[in-house]
């Protein structure tokens, strides 16, 4: 296998405030990686850092053997795409004109709408299925119909890796279902490697390939995600009991939060 | 295609008032002194204000994209504050000089302009964000903090150039002349031919930092290209003509409600809306207490004080 995204030793420092410390792991070609880890361990800051939003203060990140600094912006957009935490409810375009946009790394700036960007275009509103409501404001689109647009307007990026930071927070478990199939079909069937961060333990134990757990801005564990759902390792990253069953329709390991703290309280 | 048409009809206007505004309130019999009229004063007093209207509206188009505030213009933020205290200074030390034939009053104007917009934007940065309220705000302190340097700078000054610094604030267009043009034209031009490029990425702007990176714009270096084409084209316009104020906010409104937010729509519009509006006003200047005239800044502010508020009102009720 090769591997797409090499991170090197990755510190991440804001006002003298450490966010990432030393973060290190790779992603092969086809890997579908969730980002866990508790609020504030710097999951968001991992993913901006991929995508060039936020400068790394020091550490290499290579993409293909050829490290992030050596790409101009446009150049990386061209190989990474990175869906932001839902707020497209609240911008204010025509869902069409906002995936068109996305294909601003292949143009100069007077050059033409192509086929190439047409076809795009199609396909990311086919697999998205948005085709729809692509005359409609973005403001009007429900939370599931927004995030399926934004997950259209990275795709007409045509890139071989997707981030995507908690693309399932603020849906009810319907679109949550609708959208994590998605991402699956987007790794399986169109071999585009995904990085997500999540908070679903178990989505991410029984979907993705790898998990990369985060605490505190270091790296906690990093392996495969059926290895995750143990009780010390959840428990160290968590600070929290879990107990564990089975999934009665699929037979898969689940965990739920633990409720022996509330006995004791009580 | 829909938004083609109404670019072509605000082409359409903007020719005819180019073309009749010369000629309202000219009351003279005598053809050889109207032609005077019309060639000397009128035609470059035309031709004058359609480049400053064009480059206010355009200024402002860029800052309520920049910001991502409706209310956010060159003047609400202080940066026309900033170019005035440039120019006011220049004025004062009695300063003469030219840089390429070009008056150093615009670069006095320009470099305050520059001070003024990176104090607001490493305010705002400051603050981690563009919440709206702290943005104006801070964009009303540094008015209020370059008007006051006007002020002491007019106070030590003697009475003539305290009279030309005083009537010079009003904004007006009284007395430019063709040598006028030619000092804004090439200012104008260059901001002009920035933002007409870059209307992509002012799209992607509008969208937020995070999305519009992650789309490929190197959003720090556009942000700061824009800033300083703004920041000559508004130093400019301030050095020759004074503070013509709210331009920059009410154009680009108007243009956005009738042709879209997509600037390769809007940019044009504005700049061919901004540059007959401030025709129109300035006609209107003229002619309101013939023969006498009023500053054209008084007549744009008197509209466009009751436009910010309606525009406040209507945002505050949208959020919430």
């Amino acid at each position: 296998m090769t591997i797409l995204l090499d991170v090197s030793q990755l510190s991440i420092k804001v006002a003298n405030k450490v966010l990432l410390s030393s973060v290190s792991f790779q992603l092969e070609q086809g890997d579908y990686l969730c980002i866990l880890g508790p609020n504030g361990a710097g999951k968001s800051t991992l993913l901006k850092a991929l995508m060039a939003i936020i400068p790394s203060s020091s550490g290499i990140i290579s993409l293909n053997q050829q490290p992030l600094s050596d790409l101009s912006q446009k150049e990386l957009a061209r190989q990474i795409s990175y869906v932001p935490q839902a707020h497209g409810q609240q911008l204010n375009f025509n869902v069409i004109d906002f995936i068109k946009m996305s294909r601003y790394a292949y143009h100069s700036a007077f050059s033409e709408w192509s086929s190439d960007d047409q076809l795009a275009l199609e396909q990311a509103a086919n697999i998205t299925d948005t085709e729809n409501f692509l005359q409609r404001q973005m403001n009007t689109l429900s939370g599931g119909e927004a995030q399926r647009v934004m997950i259209a307007a990275a795709l007409c990026q045509q890139t071989p890796l997707l981030l995507l930071d908690e693309p399932t927070s603020f849906l009810d478990p319907h679109h949550q279902v609708e959208v994590h199939q998605l991402i699956q079909n987007l790794n399986q069937k169109h071999n585009i490697s995904i990085i997500e961060v999540s908070h679903d333990l178990n989505h991410a134990a029984q979907h993705s390939q790898h998990i990369l757990a985060l605490k505190q801005g270091e790296k906690c564990w990093h392996g495969p995600s059926s290895e995750l759902l143990t009780t010390p390792r959840l428990q160290a990253l968590y600070d929290q009991q879990f107990v564990f069953t089975t999934h009665p329709q699929t037979g898969a390991a689940v965990a739920l939060p633990s409720e022996l703290n509330m006995g004791e309280i009580q | 295609m829909k938004q083609f048409n109404i670019l072509i009809i605000i082409a359409l206007v903007t020719l005819l008032i180019l073309l009749f505004s010369p000629y309202l309130g000219l009351n003279v019999e005598d053809p050889a002194i109207q032609h005077h009229i019309l060639t000397q004063l009128r035609l470059p007093r035309v031709l004058f204000a359609f480049i400053a209207g064009a480059g206010l509206a355009l200024c402002g188009m860029v800052f309520q994209a920049m910001f991502h505030n409706p209310l956010a213009t060159p003047f609400t933020l202080g940066v026309a504050s900033g170019a005035s205290l440039g120019a006011a200074i220049y004025v004062y030390l009695g300063f003469s000089f030219t840089i390429l034939g070009l008056d150093g009053g615009a670069f006095a104007a320009f470099i305050g302009a520059l001070i003024a917009i990176s104090f607001v934007y490493s305010i705002s940065r400051f603050q981690n964000g563009f919440s709206p309220e702290t943005l104006l705000l801070t964009g009303v302190a540094i008015s209020f903090f370059f008007s006051s340097l006007i002020l002491f700078t007019q106070y030590l000054s003697n009475l003539t150039d305290s009279f030309q610094i005083l009537r010079w604030l009003m904004g007006s267009l009284t007395t430019v002349g063709y040598r006028d043009i030619i000092q804004l034209l090439p200012f104008v031009s260059i901001c002009v031919a920035a933002i007409l490029w870059l209307t992509r990425e002012l799209n992607l702007l509008m969208t937020g930092d995070d999305i519009a990176l992650s789309r490929g714009v190197s959003v720090q270096r556009i942000r700061y290209s824009l800033f300083f084409v703004t920041s000559l084209c508004v130093g400019a316009i301030v050095a020759l003509c004074g503070p013509i104020g709210f331009i920059g906010m009410m154009v680009p409104h108007i243009c956005r409600l009738l042709i879209g937010s997509d600037h390769r729509w809007l940019a044009p519009a504005s700049l061919l809306f901004g540059g007959s509006f401030l025709i129109v006003c300035d006609t209107i200047s003229r002619l309101i207490i013939a023969p006498a005239e009023i500053p054209v800044g008084v007549i744009t502010t008197l509209l466009g004080g009751p436009f910010f508020l309606w525009l406040l009102i209507k945002s505050k009720s949208k959020g919430a």
